[in-house]
């Protein structure tokens, strides 16, 4: 719970109290009773309403909400890339796909458990992108990009398809868990794994290493000066990125059941999970989760919306409506609002904490340069 | 024993130096681009695309010259519409920012073409000439590579021209060396940030409807799937700033992917132009960043 004091805001806008060390937690402001109990009733209605969702017929169907999931795992993964460290990664595809296509091998070509298959795909995962962690300690900024865009190419074009790892045009078969089968059921597999890795994100950047990672992206030499390894950290980033990956790419094909190398294109993963990071906002793991569903129910739901208006080409179109309408939302993002939905959730987030409700906190993410919050 | 070699040398030397001249032509466009805004656009394979749209959309309905114009124009005005509606509200922003924000408009540009009818449609793209015009160690030249060599090798003159004869050019020049400078002579930036993005996207467009024809089709987004990263690999062999070193980039690129195209069997190695590229790129920025012909990173 350690907050960073705020310098007074440099630009003179109007702000809104800011906190100050008398209202620190547990040194000033306290939430009445009333007060908590607002804060866990908006924590448990949620719950509420998955749990009832999970037990009844609901008209969303599970299998959205599993893509949601796994979406959110995937921009989770480029997050600590792009919004922690400040190295952009433009092959994703390739991240996720090594997960999917080494989980399923595991799965149906070893036989071994759904288990072994994630795990062994996170490790997988966060080898192949420590390998390109070492191309980003030579190659750096806007050519590092370049780099992982060849390299979701080469994975798109030629791993996906040695048929002796992926079977080639046949797809990949990766079965889900038994027990676990239903969309349903596996839709709690996808969630728990979701739960997971906000768990191991919000230690990452709560610690030494979160810090470190903040130094770096401001600046590297200035980080190395105050002793912190750039090369160990800048692969360490890399690393739990690629594990991210592999546990999305993992889920993934379990969703599907079968994987191809179609599935993983750079248009459909690498630009639309960046997008989604982007608009949830960097650095913002709530707004993250948040346009995540918003992007899949987005497409759920245009459809019949559609229907219900009577405009027929939306209606069969709504996956390229919904593509088309996020990246002008990116672009608007970039430009007018960089913490994205993150502005919305943060603080949220704060005030479940038990703070005060306050917008308005702390630098953007990708804007201003400089003065980011620590915290996601 | 000549057949042999006419097919694994010759034949795609040819392709690779007309292909080749194409990935030039986009990557002088993000050489132009990074010398005025520093910025790496990754929309320019969407201006290719909508350029092959713009052309092959029209062609059946009005004359072929006019056809080819109207995909140049198409992509112009994506390049316009880029610089105006995206890159300048943007301007002062990190590179990383910028890169995203045209990485936003390949996407949605990518998304518009589905919505334009073409969902899953592979073009066909008709010879722009037919013929063959001679032989060449054993493979046989048409008409249609020739056209489309001398159309964007005088495009690349043309350049060279206007940057180094016009006034026009050199204040482009100018700004992008010493932006406040620039300035200070009466030069409009803005004006010339249009100049330059709108520049970079009709040369996409040429590269759009100039290309497709060798590969018979295209897909949407086809662009940024197998144009952009040759391109882009071509822009940093020249150095990322080098004009002419970028055109050269083009025809090494060209060379290298046909050659592995046709000398790797795709059942021993899938995809190895891709490979090929990446080699090339991790190399190039690795051994020598500056590039063949650049003088600066």
């Amino acid at each position: 719970m350690a907050r960073t004091l705020e310098r007074p805001s440099a630009g003179g806008t109007p702000s809104p109290p800011r906190t100050t060390v008398s209202e620190l937690p547990g040194r000033g402001f306290q939430p009445t009773p009333a007060g908590w109990a607002a804060r866990a009733g908006a924590v448990l209605a949620p719950l509420m309403v998955g749990v009832w969702y999970v037990r009844s017929n609901a008209p969303v169907r599970s299998d959205a909400l599993a893509t949601a999931a796994v979406i959110a795992i995937g921009a989770l993964s480029l997050n600590v890339l792009v919004g922690y460290t400040g190295q952009i990664s433009l092959g994703h595809q390739a991240f996720i796909g090594i997960g999917a296509f080494t989980s399923a091998y595991i799965i149906s070509e070893s036989h071994q458990p759904f288990l072994v298959g994630v795990v062994v795909a996170l490790l997988v995962g966060a080898v192949q992108a420590v390998v390109l962690g070492l191309i980003a300690l030579r190659v750096r900024g806007l050519y590092f990009a370049l780099v992982t865009l060849a390299w979701g190419k080469v994975a798109e074009q030629c791993l996906f398809r040695l048929k002796s790892f992926t079977r080639g045009g046949a797809g990949a078969e990766a079965p889900r868990p038994s027990g676990f089968t239903t969309d349903k059921a596996y839709l709690v597999v996808c969630l728990v794994g979701l739960a997971l890795i906000l768990l191991v994100d919000w230690r990452l950047v709560a610690t030494k290493a979160g810090r470190a990672m903040q130094a770096l992206r401001e600046s590297p030499q200035v980080a190395a000066n105050y002793g912190v390894d750039v090369k160990g950290y800048t692969l360490y980033a890399f690393a739990v990125a690629g594990a991210y990956a592999g546990v999305a790419g993992a889920l993934f094909a379990s969703r599907r059941l079968t994987v191809q190398s179609g599935d993983f294109d750079f248009a459909g993963i690498a630009l639309t999970y960046l997008i989604v990071t982007v608009v949830g906002g960097l650095r913002r793991r709530g707004g993250i989760v948040a346009f995540s569903l918003l992007y899949v129910l987005g497409g759920e739901y245009l459809p019949d919306l559609a229907r219900a208006i009577g405009v027929r080409t939306i209606e069969v179109n709504a996956g390229y409506y919904i593509q088309a309408l996020s990246a002008v939302l990116a672009i608007l993002t970039l430009i007018f609002q960089p913490d994205g939905l993150g502005t919305i959730t943060a603080p949220v987030g704060r005030w479940l904490r038990g703070e005060r409700f306050q917008l308005a906190h702390g630098g953007g993410a990708l804007g201003r340069g400089g003065g980011g919050d620590a915290r996601p | 024993m000549s057949g042999v070699l006419a097919f694994e040398v010759a034949r795609p030397v040819v392709l690779g130096v007309v292909q080749g001249a194409g990935v030039g032509l986009m990557a002088i466009g993000l050489v132009l681009i990074y010398k005025s805004s520093r910025v790496f656009n990754f929309a320019a394979g969407e201006f290719a695309t909508v350029g092959a749209f713009g052309f092959y959309l029209t062609k059946s309905h009005v004359p072929f010259l006019v056809a080819a114009l109207i995909g140049v124009l198409a992509a112009l005005g994506t390049g316009l519409l880029t610089e105006r509606l995206v890159i300048r509200p943007l301007a002062n922003r990190p590179r990383v920012t910028l890169l995203v924000a045209t990485a936003a408009v390949a996407i949605f540009v990518i998304a518009f073409q589905f919505l334009a009818g073409a969902q899953g449609k592979l073009f066909g793209a008709k010879a722009l000439v037919s013929g063959n015009a001679f032989r060449l160690v054993g493979v046989f030249v048409s008409w249609q590579e020739i056209v489309i060599v001398v159309v964007l090798a005088a495009s690349g003159a043309a350049l060279a021209w206007f940057f180094g004869r016009t006034d026009l050019g050199l204040a482009t020049l100018a700004t992008s060396q010493e932006p406040t400078a620039a300035r200070l002579m009466g030069i409009r930036l803005n004006r010339v940030a249009m100049l330059t993005w709108g520049l970079a996207g009709a040369l996409g467009g040429v590269a759009g409807v100039l290309l497709p024809p060798l590969t018979q089709n295209f897909t949407p987004a086809f662009g940024t799937t197998d144009l952009l990263i040759p391109a882009f690999t071509a822009a940093v062999l020249g150095g990322m700033t080098s004009v002419p070193g970028a055109f050269v980039g083009g025809l090494v690129l060209g060379l290298v992917q046909n050659l592995t195209q046709f000398n790797v069997s795709s059942n021993r190695l899938p995809g190895a132009p891709s490979v090929a590229v990446l080699v090339v790129l991790v190399v190039v920025l690795v051994v020598r960043p500056t590039g063949i012909l650049g003088r600066e990173a």
